[in-house]
Formats: C-alpha cells, structure tokens, sequence
C-alpha cells in the first residue's frame, strides 16, 4: 500500500508541479525562447480572451522581471481559466488574499481554473525565487463585479496594464 | 406569353442579377466569416511579432560569433555619427562602445525588419548582412570605455537636476516593488544581465530618455515579450528623465571602464 502511494506521488515532479513525463517526452510545451513568434503565447494573444458560452481565459508569460501583462482584470464569481507560461525561469505568481497560486515552468503551460469570489485590487508577487530583480517583480489583479465587467471595452478587458 | 417586347424583359433580368449578386455576396462573406472563426487557436486580430529574432542556441552562435577586425573596417560607415571610438559627439545619438553582443546584434536586425523604426538606421542596415552586423557587434563590444580627453566624445554630461539622483539611485538599484518596477540594474547590469538587454552604463542620457519615452507610448515595440513596454509604461516623467540623465552622466553602477 506505502509503496502504491510512493509510486502515485513520484509521478509529479514536487519541484514544478509537472508529471514526470513532462521532462521524459521533451519539446511538447512552447519553446520559452520563441513565445513571442508563434503559438498562443504571442503578445496579441496575451491577457484575457473570451471564448464561446462566455468562458475566460488569461494567457499570462512570466519572465525575469515582469508578469506580462502586468495588470489583469477579471469578472467577480466567474471562473477564469489561467494559461501560464514562463520565458526563462521557475516562478510562482501568487495572487495574495486570495489564496491561489500558480507555478510557471520553462516550456510547459501550467493551467488551473479559479473564481475570485471578493472584488477588490490584489497583488500578484512572484513567490519563487528567480533571480536579482524577484524581489520586485509583481502584477496586479482586478476583480470588478459581473456588470462592472461587461461594460468594458474589449481592449479594456484584455489588460488594464500598458499596452 | 409570345409577345413581350424588349423593355419588359430588362425589367424583369435586372432585378434577377441583382438579388442574384447579393445572394454570392452574401455567401462569400458567409464562407469567409465561418473560416476565420473555425480555427480554434486563432487570436482575431493579426498576429503581432514584436522582433524576428528569438534567442535559439543558433542564434546566439551567430550573434556573438563575429569577427572584430573585419568589424573594424566595416565601422568606418558608422563612425561619422557614432564616433570613431565609439562614442558619439551628439547626445541623442547611442554610444556603441562596450555594446553587448547579442543587443548590437538584435537591433540591427530588427532596423533591417523595420521592427524597430529609425529612417536613418534603417537606411543603414538594409545594406549590412546578418554577418556583417555580428563581425561590428564584436568590434563595438571590444572597444575601451575609459574616457579620451582627445575625443568630442558628448559623455557623459552632469545632470540639469541634481536632486532628482535619489529617485534615480532607487529605481537602478531597487526599483519599485509596489508597482511592480524590477530595478535596471537586474537586467541591464552589473547585478544580473538578460539576454538581448545592453548595458547602459555607458549610454547617453538624452538618447536613453528617448529610448524610454518611445517604449512608454508604443512607437518603439521590438522589445521581446512586451517586457520594456511594461516598465517603462509605468514610470512617470519625473523618473524617466532622473534615471536617463543619472545613468547619462556616468554615475550608472556598471563594470570598471578598460
């Protein structure tokens, strides 16, 4: 029984949150070198985009030192399908006072589903160390009610950062 | 039914071909409207590529494999504006001395793409190869950045504001974690440096200004990953001419000249 556990456990690689076979497969997630050529993760395609039945999803790259984009909005009580990727190292966006986090991992998409119940501003600190400009490497996220929402514009709605 | 005359007839086709081409209209912009929406993947507007160069193993072999004396003589060509050690005599014109490889590099390819735009740079690039733009990114990155009292070189240049050095000295070497600024000393030197990211110690500051307001307000977009965009689309103009006339007058941390 231990050792079916063991063996169930040791499928996930505790470091990135990835399946072993990730690393065994090679070359099945995008190419962190390339992002910005091909692929969902162009800078066109970055943000928030709604897709038919009125699903969310945020394609987001963190890279040393910025999450881009570095300002997303995103509706109260609806669930909002993240899509992460990272450009060069392990980091950890950690969205404070909410209690969600999600890995980003060098040539793999990390994905999770979260609803942001409370509306509000919250930060998004890098929470794994990734190199001399961690420390203040930092988005931010938006959570507007349901209504407040729809009537923004669709560029509005795809980042409130720079564009 | 066996007499109509000419007239009714044309009364009765011209109509036919009308609803008759707004029917294959309708159906064109039907069947084009339904396959640009049946690729799934497909983001609506165009795709934007920021640069064509992507920082691939091969790449970075031709980047940084080039051959500095054949750059010296190609830099004949750039010395009138640029200086001919490297550091020019107008300050809205980038010095070129200690350039890293790879940025030089990167540059001007993206001048040849017109992915940067400068209508004077890229003039100049259209007639250098990939290979000649690597043989002068190893010139340039070799060439001393020590001062020359026989140069008219314009660098550096004292500050028009010398209270405004602590908001640079914050920026270089914190930055602002509370908006999410990362400090330029973790990218472009000495702390830490990222690929395709040149060091500034030794840069202008009238030009640096520029560089940061062009990527403020989205007419320089080369930038791989949106990364200067978002920084510097944070800074008020109070920083941007701190940090630019800071790191202009030679006060930036940077590597001992040679």
């Amino acid at each position: 029984m231990t050792l079916l556990g063991l063996a169930i456990l040791s499928t996930r690689y505790y470091m990135v949150d990835l399946p072993v076979w990730h690393f065994l497969g090679g070359g099945e997630g995008p190419d962190p070198a390339t992002l910005h050529l091909r692929g969902e993760f162009v800078e066109s395609n970055l943000g928030a985009a709604q897709g038919p039945a009125g699903s969310l999803t945020m394609r987001m790259i963190a890279q040393q030192y910025v999450f881009v984009p570095q300002c997303i909005v995103v509706p109260a009580g609806v669930p909002v399908h993240f899509r992460i990727t990272s450009a060069d190292a392990v980091h950890l966006l950690s969205f404070l006072g909410t209690g969600y986090g999600l890995k980003a991992v060098p040539g793999a998409v990390t994905e999770a589903t979260f609803t942001f119940d409370k509306s509000g501003d919250f930060k998004i600190p890098c929470h794994e160390f990734c190199g001399a400009g961690h420390y203040a490497m930092r988005g931010r996220l938006e959570v507007v009610p349901r209504d407040q929402f729809a009537s923004l514009l669709p560029d509005e709605r795809r980042t409130c950062g720079p564009r | 039914m066996g007499h109509v005359s000419q007239t009714t007839l044309l009364r009765i086709t011209i109509p036919c071909f009308g609803t008759l081409a707004l029917l294959f209209m309708a159906l064109a912009l039907f069947l084009s409207g339904s396959d640009s929406s049946a690729q799934p993947g497909n983001p609506g507007p165009a795709v934007r590529v920021p640069s064509n160069v992507a920082w691939t193993h091969e790449t970075i072999a031709i980047a940084s494999g080039g051959n500095a004396f054949r750059g010296l003589l190609i830099a004949r060509r750039c010395n009138h504006c640029h200086g001919e050690e490297g550091f020019s005599s107008v300050p809205i014109i980038p010095n070129l001395a200690g350039e890293d490889q790879l940025s030089f590099w990167k540059q001007m390819q993206d001048f040849r793409s017109g992915k940067r735009i400068s209508p004077v740079m890229q003039g100049v690039a259209d007639r250098l190869s990939a290979r000649d733009s690597a043989d002068l990114a190893a010139y340039y990155s070799m060439l001393p950045t020590a001062g020359d009292p026989h140069d008219s070189r314009a660098f550096p240049q004292a500050m028009q504001d010398p209270s405004r050095a602590r908001i640079a000295i914050r920026l270089i070497v914190f930055g602002d974690g509370q908006r999410g600024i990362p400090p330029c000393q973790s990218c472009h030197g000495p702390v830490a440096y990222v690929k395709g990211a040149p060091p500034i110690a030794n840069q202008n500051g009238s030009y640096l200004l520029d560089q940061l307001e062009h990527f403020a307000n989205g007419y320089r977009t080369n930038d791989i990953n949106v990364r200067m965009r978002s920084i510097a689309g944070q800074l008020t103009e109070d920083e941007k001419m701190a940090v630019s006339e800071y790191y202009g007058a030679g006060l930036g941390p940077g590597v001992n000249p040679r």
